[in-house]
């Protein structure tokens, strides 16, 4: 197929793995935790204080060892999903301390914005996982917040779920939750009930949270994306073969330990790297050149056989407007035409990750649809094309009546719940509504209409116990 | 009263073969004509020209709900008497002089046709003279005229003046649609009435008759 994005080469994939082996070799990483230091240790690396060092030959062997797709399941197995090789997942936005209005106020988002999300992803036809942290509850204790979000997503949503990957202790229980979801620890060590978001701290660090995470999750067989996210010019260098480069250096670092840790460990090799806006020093991530490092870490990642993960539903614009539609569309659509597998921030955020709209949720998740819809193979058989069919109806006829048209008309299209086709006229008498208005009336529906997920009143009387013991303390 | 109510359900379906079985068991077992007509498919169509507005039902289903309708008026038309027969009203129909679209103006013809009017569908490419005549041969109510481009749109414009130079225009109400034209087109060449689409368009028709 003829794409206009740039493919990497062999020579060019290859000149990247080199620079990253010779940046891992001689310059090395942090990792500040003890016991992946520890682990490094024992398995022969040379470890200089916090720096470790890899050889070559020990990334690779890591990288044999690392599935090329797994399956996540969910509470509803109806809800399981692959990840990996011509699969992918649409996942919600993260990590988002606000919430922007309808009004285009931004305000501190709370637990019943989060409960909101887990609903409205649980109503979703077109999100296929739950997140985690889609807000950050500023009603809640920091220090236990990640048993309240674990919990929502048990109860409110059956679809598979992402961990709570904050602090090892975090991460060690919701791996305790998860095991009393699945009724013991035994029945989640071997499948993937959850992917867990761990991030470098760039240039070439793992902090302690995210390296003890990794570490409890890889464990516990959990799948875990290493994403790396450097601001090109800031962080990382100017140039976007620079930016591939550093960022595959951290993530084939974090990678190895994950698979020290347990061999066959399922993990997803990621980046949103972009461009620092050079005027006012922010992260762009509506520019154009994080849809370039999509395309180079889908790029990276199937050169390695691994599961990718990047893109979404990425902007800088702070308001579910036009600036908002282009950018992450674009973001979206080069995430899931490139072969990413995972892509996180599907739906919802705006300005830079800093807020989750409602109304952008929607749209997004439209966008998502249109998107899934037109990788959906078409037939090219005798019997779809019917050119008995179209001999019979002839010169000048109309197909509107055809029995194939009626049998059809619901599956074969795209039917749209959200974007406006009417005429002049019609948009007049429906109030001349822009699409975030229209989006805005459909969140109270779905939010309105919503129905929880039926789950055994055991298990969930059990997780509800297990959250109250742990903020008695 | 639950054999209608079955109709009805099954006009909905869009399943013709059903809907005309059914009819003539109503029949059969002693329902009037007028009654089937008005209370079972008048009515089913009636709720398909709401689910189409509102989204609910899609094209291709509304108009084989219409067809299945149309095939079941064709079993009840000997029984009916005249006056019965006669429908809501009669609509002279047809796409403008100059403008070869015919798919819009049919699926009007037979939203009107299922709403309970007779169709005069004059086709393509109508001269004025011909709309004219139509109207004088079949005592017409309505006029509907069709246009889907910026360049035939004025044809419409013509054909209402020629009308009027008939001395029709007091006898009979114009409808106009078509991509291009809106209310206020419609206003300022004096029709009548502007339907968006085909439910509405028979939904305007039966308001006009009343």
């Amino acid at each position: 197929m003829y794409d206009r994005m740039q493919e990497l080469g062999t020579e060019q994939i290859t000149r990247i793995h080199d620079a990253s082996m010779d940046i891992l070799k001689n310059t090395g990483v942090i990792f500040n935790e003890d016991e992946a230091l520890e682990i490094f240790k024992k398995n022969g690396f040379r470890v200089d204080g916090k720096i470790v060092f890899f050889e070559e030959k020990d990334v690779e062997q890591a990288l044999k060892t690392v599935p090329k797709r797994f399956r996540v399941y969910a509470r509803n197995p109806e809800n399981n999903v692959d990840i990996g090789e011509d699969d992918f997942v649409f996942v919600p936005g993260y990590g988002a301390p606000y919430v922007i209005t309808p009004q285009g106020d931004q305000r501190e988002a709370t637990m019943e914005d989060y409960d909101n999300f887990c609903k409205l992803v649980h109503t979703s036809k077109h999100i296929n996982m739950n997140g985690w942290m889609m807000v950050e509850p500023s009603d809640m204790p920091h220090e236990t917040v990640h048993l309240d979000l674990n919990l929502s997503n048990i109860l409110l949503c059956d679809k598979a779920f992402m961990g709570s990957p904050v602090s090892r202790k975090a991460a060690v229980e919701g791996l305790e939750m998860a095991a009393i979801a699945w009724g013991g620890k035994e029945n989640i060590m071997d499948k993937a009930v959850s992917v867990s978001l761990i991030n470098s701290l760039s240039p070439l660090q793992f902090s302690d949270e995210m390296a003890g995470s990794l570490i409890e999750l890889a464990r516990h067989g959990q799948a875990c994306v290493i994403a790396s996210l450097i601001m090109a010019g800031a962080s990382g260098p100017v140039t976007m073969d620079g930016v591939a480069t550093l960022q595959n250096a951290e993530i084939l670092a974090g990678i190895t330990l994950s698979q020290l840790v347990r061999q066959g460990a399922p993990v997803i090799y990621g980046s949103t790297s972009s461009a620092m806006d050079m005027r006012t020093g922010a992260l762009s991530i509506g520019a154009p050149e994080l849809s370039m490092n999509v395309s180079f870490t889908a790029q990276m990642a199937r050169f390695y056989n691994l599961p990718s993960r990047s893109g979404g539903g990425l902007t800088d614009s702070l308001f579910p407007d036009a600036q908002a539609g282009i950018e992450s569309a674009l973001a979206l659509s080069t995430a899931a035409r490139n072969g990413i597998n995972f892509i996180l921030h599907s739906c919802g955020i705006l300005g830079s990750y800093i807020a989750m709209s409602y109304e952008k949720f929607l749209l997004d998740e439209e966008t998502c649809g249109l998107i899934r819809h037109m990788f959906r193979p078409t037939a090219v058989s005798d019997d779809s094309i019917d050119v008995e069919m179209i001999k019979t109806v002839g010169i000048g006829g109309q197909y509107l009546t055809h029995p194939k048209t009626f049998k059809l008309c619901r599956t074969e299209l795209y039917s749209t719940d959200l974007m406006s086709r009417m005429n002049y006229d019609a948009w007049t008498k429906a109030g001349k509504k822009r699409i975030d208005q229209v989006a805005e009336d459909k969140v109270s529906q779905r939010l309105a209409t919503y129905e929880r997920p039926d789950i055994d009143p055991g298990i969930e009387k059990a997780l509800t116990a297990y959250v109250a013991a742990k903020k008695k303390g | 009263m639950s054999d209608l109510k079955t109709i009805t359900e099954t006009l909905l379906t869009g399943d013709g073969e059903k809907v005309a079985e059914l009819t003539q068991a109503a029949l059969d077992a002693g329902v009037s004509a007028k009654d089937i007509l008005d209370q079972a498919l008048i009515a089913g169509m009636d709720i398909v020209g709401a689910r189409m507005e509102s989204g609910e039902m899609f094209i291709p289903e509304v108009l084989m709900s219409a067809q299945a309708m149309g095939g079941a008026v064709e079993i009840l038309k000997p029984l009916l008497s005249e006056e019965d027969s006669a429908g809501v009203g009669k609509v002279v129909l047809g796409t403008v002089k100059g403008d070869l679209h015919d798919i819009g103006k049919n699926l009007v013809s037979m939203m009107l046709e299922s709403a309970g009017f007779e169709v005069i569908n004059m086709g393509v490419d109508v001269d004025p003279d011909a709309f004219i005549k139509a109207i004088k041969d079949n005592d017409a109510d309505i006029l509907a005229l069709s246009a889907l481009l910026t360049t035939t749109m004025p044809m419409m414009a013509q054909t209402i003046k020629s009308v009027e130079e008939s001395g029709l225009r007091d006898k009979i109400k114009i409808l106009v649609g078509g991509a291009p034209v809106n209310q206020s087109y419609a206003d300022e060449i004096g029709a009548d009435g502007y339907a968006p689409d085909a439910g509405s368009a028979s939904k305007l028709a039966k308001s006009l008759m009343a």
